[in-house]
């Protein structure tokens, strides 16, 4: 335990040094970057991918995925600007958003936690389902011209007009969800079944109440991220949040949840959502073009989960492919002393 | 001699699930033909039916591919990006060298795709990274290098010699030229998986990964042959592609995974790897391309293809949950059966 732990602050560790490190880098682009404006607004329009990586970090943990949460906040944002397009009322319009992005995190839930199917396959089918409703909703237009009163949650300064709302929202729900998941029952039952779901189950944890609970949960981040994504971007059109799955999944694996289930922190996943932030903006310094900052994202996703197979090998095994030469060289040299000196030996010796 | 009997009654049964299967998609295909030859008009032209063709045959190319590495109980998202790459790559060559013989263009094209493959299939096995994410990342890596490449640039079809144009137009024996490249993919993919060594060891791996290591197939190996078949087919996918949509640019083929999960997954490839077949794959190629065909002269949205595409997957992995639970009861309810059998017979003696 003692191990795992001193592991945890080491990743965590890691992120900062890697997003002072970025910082460092982002200083020699621009002479802008060091202000406390811009140091500021740095996560503002990447708090709706927090929210979504928070809701993924559970799904995660208990050895689930959730890869349509960006598809479920197209359709809560959608439904919203629709509804309020159509003349009801703005926050009664976000709370049904809310409530259709939680409706359609059950159906992963039911059908992966009470159906037992595959969570990878399900959600890539509601991935694409979600993502089709969207457009059938709200076919091509977009929707904007919300009253600021609402927007203000997304694109709002309090604090004399310095302090990003959305970054305050961001805050408190990574306050919230940390205490959660790592200080109630409900977020150690995750552990356990992301850690092994049968002995979970023979413990006694509900794993099948929990697996949809974790399913809705993320449903309700998705909404609630899409709430403050009409907020900072003042429009809401059916390609909303599009190609922001990357960003979410990488947040969730850079902060060093474990891709198998079983481990991870919500503090690591902020600190990830820092170093995303801070590395697009970098990019975005030095003139480099969407499309080449999703390959440098993506190939951190990828290094994100070799790091922690490595870390977790040494962990467990040490060095594992020095060990498995000498336990390779250890049978063989067992196996010939065995020829040599029992020719005739019975199997059963 | 019971137990033989068993055995057999056990292997009927299973294939009779398969042939069900078969049947079920055959009959699914009946039923949309009719309605869309009820409801559009001209649904039931020969015209029609060859544009269908063309499409059926590159999913079906990519989509025998993917069942290879769906059968080692892994998945492939990065097969949209390939042949986006491998059709831009292809068609700029031709573009730049009309005298190119077309032999050595498809080569090119797969050469690519073989590459992005292996890479896939690297990142798995030795790099232990889950598909699902390996692909993720790969996905969007891909994508941006494809918009390296093409610098933001399209190439025409009228760029493009005639020679190559003519695949998709020409149609010898009646068949256009695209789908007798599919037949010979099909012939050859379901050959592999029926009687090479190799291709049966798809199976065993996806069926139980550990039973098949211990039984002597190397998995990894096998593993990153899936991988870089499919992205070879990919590869030859993208030279179809190029012949068919001779507009091509930086994000051809974007969402075109998902026709082919869909096109596999709704065919009979179980999500837990295992089992599928090519036949199974052909007719949910043919099904997928049918019922989106008869969308588009419906004149309903774009979007409802998509929303489709991934209700059907939601479904068939449901579905084949569903049967395969049942399966393994029945079979669990015979052996019980056999066991008793043969202590009543020993207690007897």
């Amino acid at each position: 335990m003692r191990l795992v732990g001193r592991l945890l602050v080491r990743w965590e560790t890691l992120l900062v040094i890697a997003i002072v490190g970025v910082g460092i880098w982002s200083v020699t682009l621009s002479p802008f970057f060091l202000v406390r404006a811009n140091l500021l607004d740095l996560l503002t329009p990447y708090v709706f991918i927090g929210l979504m990586a928070f809701g993924l970090t559970f799904v995660v943990i208990a050895g689930e995925i959730d890869i349509s949460v960006a598809s479920t906040l197209a359709v809560s944002v959608v439904t919203f600007a629709q509804l309020f397009a159509n003349g009801v009322n703005v926050w009664l319009a976000a709370l049904v958003g809310l409530v259709v992005a939680t409706a359609l995190g059950l159906v992963n839930g039911l059908l992966v936690g009470i159906l037992n199917l595959p969570s990878l396959a399900i959600t890539l089918g509601t991935l694409a389902a979600y993502q089709g409703l969207a457009f059938v909703i709200l076919s091509g237009e977009g929707v904007a011209e919300f009253p600021t009163r609402y927007t203000d949650l997304g694109g709002g300064y309090v604090w004399g007009n310095q302090l990003p709302i959305a970054l305050i929202v961001l805050l408190v729900f990574a306050l919230v969800l940390g205490v959660v998941l790592h200080a109630t029952r409900f977020g150690r039952y995750l552990f356990a079944i992301g850690s092994n779901s049968e002995a979970a189950r023979l413990s006694g944890i509900p794993v099948a109440r929990v697996r949809v609970t974790i399913f809705m949960l993320s449903g309700l981040m998705a909404g609630i991220a899409g709430v403050v994504y009409v907020g900072s971007f003042g429009s809401a059109r059916a390609d909303a949040a599009q190609g922001s799955l990357l960003d979410v999944v990488t947040a969730v694996v850079l902060g060093g949840v474990n891709i198998f289930g079983g481990a991870g922190s919500l503090l690591g996943v902020l600190l990830a959502l820092v170093l995303v932030a801070e590395l697009r903006n970098g990019m975005q310094l030095a003139n480099l073009g969407g499309d080449t900052q999703n390959i440098v994202i993506g190939v951190l996703l990828l290094a994100a989960i070799v790091a922690g197979n490595v870390i977790r090998g040494i962990e467990a095994h040490g060095f594992p492919r020095l060990e498995l030469r000498r336990s390779r060289r250890e049978v063989a040299a067992g196996q010939r002393a065995e020829a040599t000196t029992f020719p005739n030996s019975p199997k059963g010796r | 001699m019971t137990a033989l009997a068993g055995r057999l009654r056990a292997q009927h049964l299973a294939e009779a699930a398969f042939r069900l299967r078969e049947l079920g998609i055959g009959v699914a295909l009946m039923v949309a033909i009719a309605f869309f030859s009820i409801r559009a008009t001209n649904f039931l032209t020969a015209g029609n039916w060859q544009d269908i063709a063309k499409d059926v045959a590159i999913v079906v190319v990519v989509a025998i591919g993917e069942t290879m590495v769906i059968l080692t109980r892994n998945i492939d998202l990065s097969v949209g990006s390939i042949v986006g790459l491998s059709a831009f790559v292809c068609a700029d060559t031709l573009a730049k060298h009309p005298g190119l013989p077309l032999v050595l263009a498809a080569l090119l094209a797969i050469a690519v795709g073989f590459g992005l493959g292996l890479v896939n299939g690297l990142l798995v096995v030795v790099a232990r990274i889950p598909a699902i994410i390996a692909t993720l990342a790969t996905l969007a890596i891909y994508r941006g290098i494809s918009f390296q490449v093409t610098n933001g640039q399209a190439i025409s079809a009228f760029q493009l010699p005639d020679r190559f144009l003519n695949l998709a137009s020409t149609q010898p024996l009646g068949l256009p030229t695209l789908a007798w490249f599919a037949l010979v993919v099909a012939l050859v993919g379901a050959a592999i998986l029926r009687w090479a060594p190799w291709g049966r060891d798809f199976y065993a791996i996806g069926s139980n990964p550990g039973a098949a290591r211990l039984a002597g197939i190397p998995a990894g190996r096998r593993v990153v042959t899936a991988f870089a078949l499919c992205g070879a087919l990919a590869g030859l996918g993208g030279f179809m592609w190029a012949a068919r949509f001779p507009n091509v640019d930086a994000v051809a083929a974007t969402d075109f995974e998902l026709d082919v999960i869909t096109a596999a997954v709704i065919g009979g490839v179980n999500v837990f790897g295992g089992s599928g077949s090519v036949l199974g794959v052909v007719l949910g190629a043919v099904l997928v391309a049918t019922i989106q065909d008869g969308f588009t002269l419906l004149q309903l949205s774009e979007f409802w293809k998509m929303f489709f595409n991934g209700f059907a997957i939601v479904v068939a992995v449901a579905l084949d949950a569903l049967v395969t639970q049942r399966l393994q009861e029945a079979l669990r309810r015979r052996r019980r059966a056999e066991v008793l059998e043969q202590r009543y017979a020993e207690a007897g003696t």
